[in-house]
């Protein structure tokens, strides 16, 4: 009973991860119909950067926001090169090379500079694991789902609250008549690429002090959460932060009943077969497109 | 109308897609405050002559000027800003956003910087159709088929336009709800709203506007007063004399 709680623990801790590195994936979607695959590295770009930032004596409160601007920026530049100029058309993909081209970049720009290893970040939340009858887990790895669903909320208020995330709603559903209410909707879809970015970032700095920042660690968890997003059924940030935290948990599940090898086998295993029966994704609505 | 001072000056527009031109040589004028419509059979360029007076398509030829200036190439959204508002055909309503968010999306460009102007707008246009402030919190897909027209108009008005651009305003309409749509467009144009206003029921165009382009085969065919071209042979046969 205590292990599956611990299993339980963990799990929505690292579904947290997935949760807000997929809720990036939903949005570029939504804004543009495309997936920017250099995701998992703009999810480094923020640990990383963070480390870096901190050992130039940079204190955390302040490398934190920072690593957070840089990595949003990274997200708005690479709308701006990688994913609208390959994005004209309906039936475009040349955004899948450059996203997936620049990510690999990112990664070994990183590795021959920073080095392969990864390294700690301070958190004071991860000295002393805390004792929930019996098991232990860090303060920080509970805060991580959390936040998850801090950002979901904040994101709802944004898009229902706010002209700009309206703007991106509208963008969403129909690109030209967000244009004939006079949206910029290049503007637009570099906002969205820009926050998806920053939420990212967030990710990567709230796993670094339980995990280590190094440049590969991008690769599989932004693989994940692409997968999780289109299970989910890219069609809203609540679905997506359901299907993470669920992934997460089934995966400690996996490690801890059957072996940490069957994780990633048994794992996407059943996304494809959540994908056979929910073709659309589980939340997904089929997408209705008329030219 | 050469007396008129020409809001909108299309020349010589031409609008291709791939190797199909749709619109080929058209030239048209609105006038302010005048009240014009386009007629002409499914396939005549109508849709694509709107949309590339809106912005949504950019004309492969030509020249469009509004209010003197030219914007032939200029983006949907900064001719929205200078006052080129489109009723879309299709309506195209965000389903998924309330009514309410629905005109506030209309009210863009205005929304940061002219929060009691939109308001003072908003009133306006949920007075023009009193069907919309009972739904205004329910979704835009809920809405019947004339309801969403009202909203597409409504949510155009919301821009502030000098030219309200008015794509197929009767398609999938009952007669009942384009009878009372009708009335309201004339009213706004009494006070002062150019409308240029795409038809492929020619019999309500030619009885609303005031002057009538006829465009075959993606340039204008026949032009003049609505009343005249109303009595004309070649308009009656061939628009007219169809089953609607």
């Amino acid at each position: 009973m205590e292990q599956i709680l611990q299993f339980v623990l963990s799990g929505l801790s690292q579904g947290g991860i997935y949760a807000l590195v997929a809720i990036g994936y939903y949005m570029m979607w939504a804004a543009t119909k495309a997936a920017n695959f250099t995701h998992g590295d703009i999810f480094m770009l923020g640990a990383v950067s963070t480390v870096i930032l901190a050992g130039l004596g940079i204190p955390l409160p302040l490398a934190m926001p920072l690593a957070i601007l840089l990595s949003a920026a990274a997200g708005a530049l690479i709308e701006r090169v990688a994913v609208r100029p390959f994005n004209q058309g309906p039936s475009s993909v040349g955004w899948m090379l450059t996203t997936i081209a620049i990510g690999l970049m990112m990664e070994s720009a990183f590795t021959a500079t920073y080095g392969p290893l990864g390294k700690p970040l301070y958190s004071p939340l991860a000295q002393s694991p805390i004792r929930i009858s019996g098991t232990g887990i860090y303060p920080q790895e509970l805060l991580i789902p959390v936040v998850a669903i801090a950002i979901m909320l904040a994101l709802e208020i944004f898009y229902q609250r706010t002209i700009v995330g309206r703007a991106m709603l509208a963008v969403a559903a129909n690109r030209i008549a967000a244009g004939l209410m006079g949206i910029n909707v290049n503007r637009i879809s570099m906002i969205a690429y820009a926050m998806a970015a920053g939420i990212g970032a967030l990710a990567g700095i709230l796993l670094a002090p339980v995990a280590e920042a190094s440049p590969a660690m991008g690769a599989l968890i932004g693989l994940k959460a692409f997968v999780i997003a289109i299970v989910a059924g890219m069609s809203s940030a609540r679905g997506v932060v359901f299907v993470a935290l669920a992934y997460g948990v089934l995966e400690k599940m996996i490690e801890g009943f059957i072996s940490t090898g069957a994780r990633n086998a048994i794992g996407f295993g059943v996304m494809i077969l959540l994908l056979l029966i929910f073709p659309n994704g589980i939340f997904g609505k089929r997408e209705v497109v008329k030219v | 109308m050469g007396e008129q001072k020409s809001l909108l000056e299309v020349s010589d527009l031409r609008v291709s897609y791939g190797r199909i031109e749709a619109v080929r040589t058209l030239s048209l004028k609105v006038g302010a405050g005048e009240f014009v419509g386009v007629i002409g059979s499914n396939g005549a360029g109508k849709s694509s002559t709107m949309r590339a007076i809106a912005g949504s398509v950019p004309p492969s030829g030509g020249r469009i000027e509004f209010k003197g200036a030219d914007v032939t190439s200029l983006p949907s959204y900064e001719k929205v800003a200078r006052g080129i508002a489109m009723v879309p055909e299709g309506r195209m309503i965000f389903g998924n956003q309330t009514v309410r968010d629905n005109l506030l999306l209309g009210a863009y460009t205005r929304i940061g910087h002219d929060k009691a102007g939109v308001a003072e707008d908003m009133e306006r246009a949920l007075s023009l159709f009193p069907r919309l402030r009972e739904r205004l919190e329910q979704l835009g897909a809920s809405l019947s088929g004339g309801e969403q027209q009202m909203l597409a108009i409504a949510r155009g008005l919301l821009s502030r336009p000098k030219l309200l651009v008015i794509d197929e305003l009767s398609l999938g309409l009952a007669p009942k709800i384009i009878e009372q749509i009708f009335p309201i467009l004339i009213d706004l144009n009494r006070q002062g709203l150019a409308v240029l206003l795409v038809e492929q029921m020619a019999s309500y165009a030619l009885a609303v506007t005031q002057r009538t382009y006829v465009m075959e085969n993606g340039s204008i065919l026949l032009e003049g007063p609505s009343q005249e071209l109303a009595t004309d042979r070649r308009v009656l046969d061939a628009y007219l004399g169809r089953r609607h």
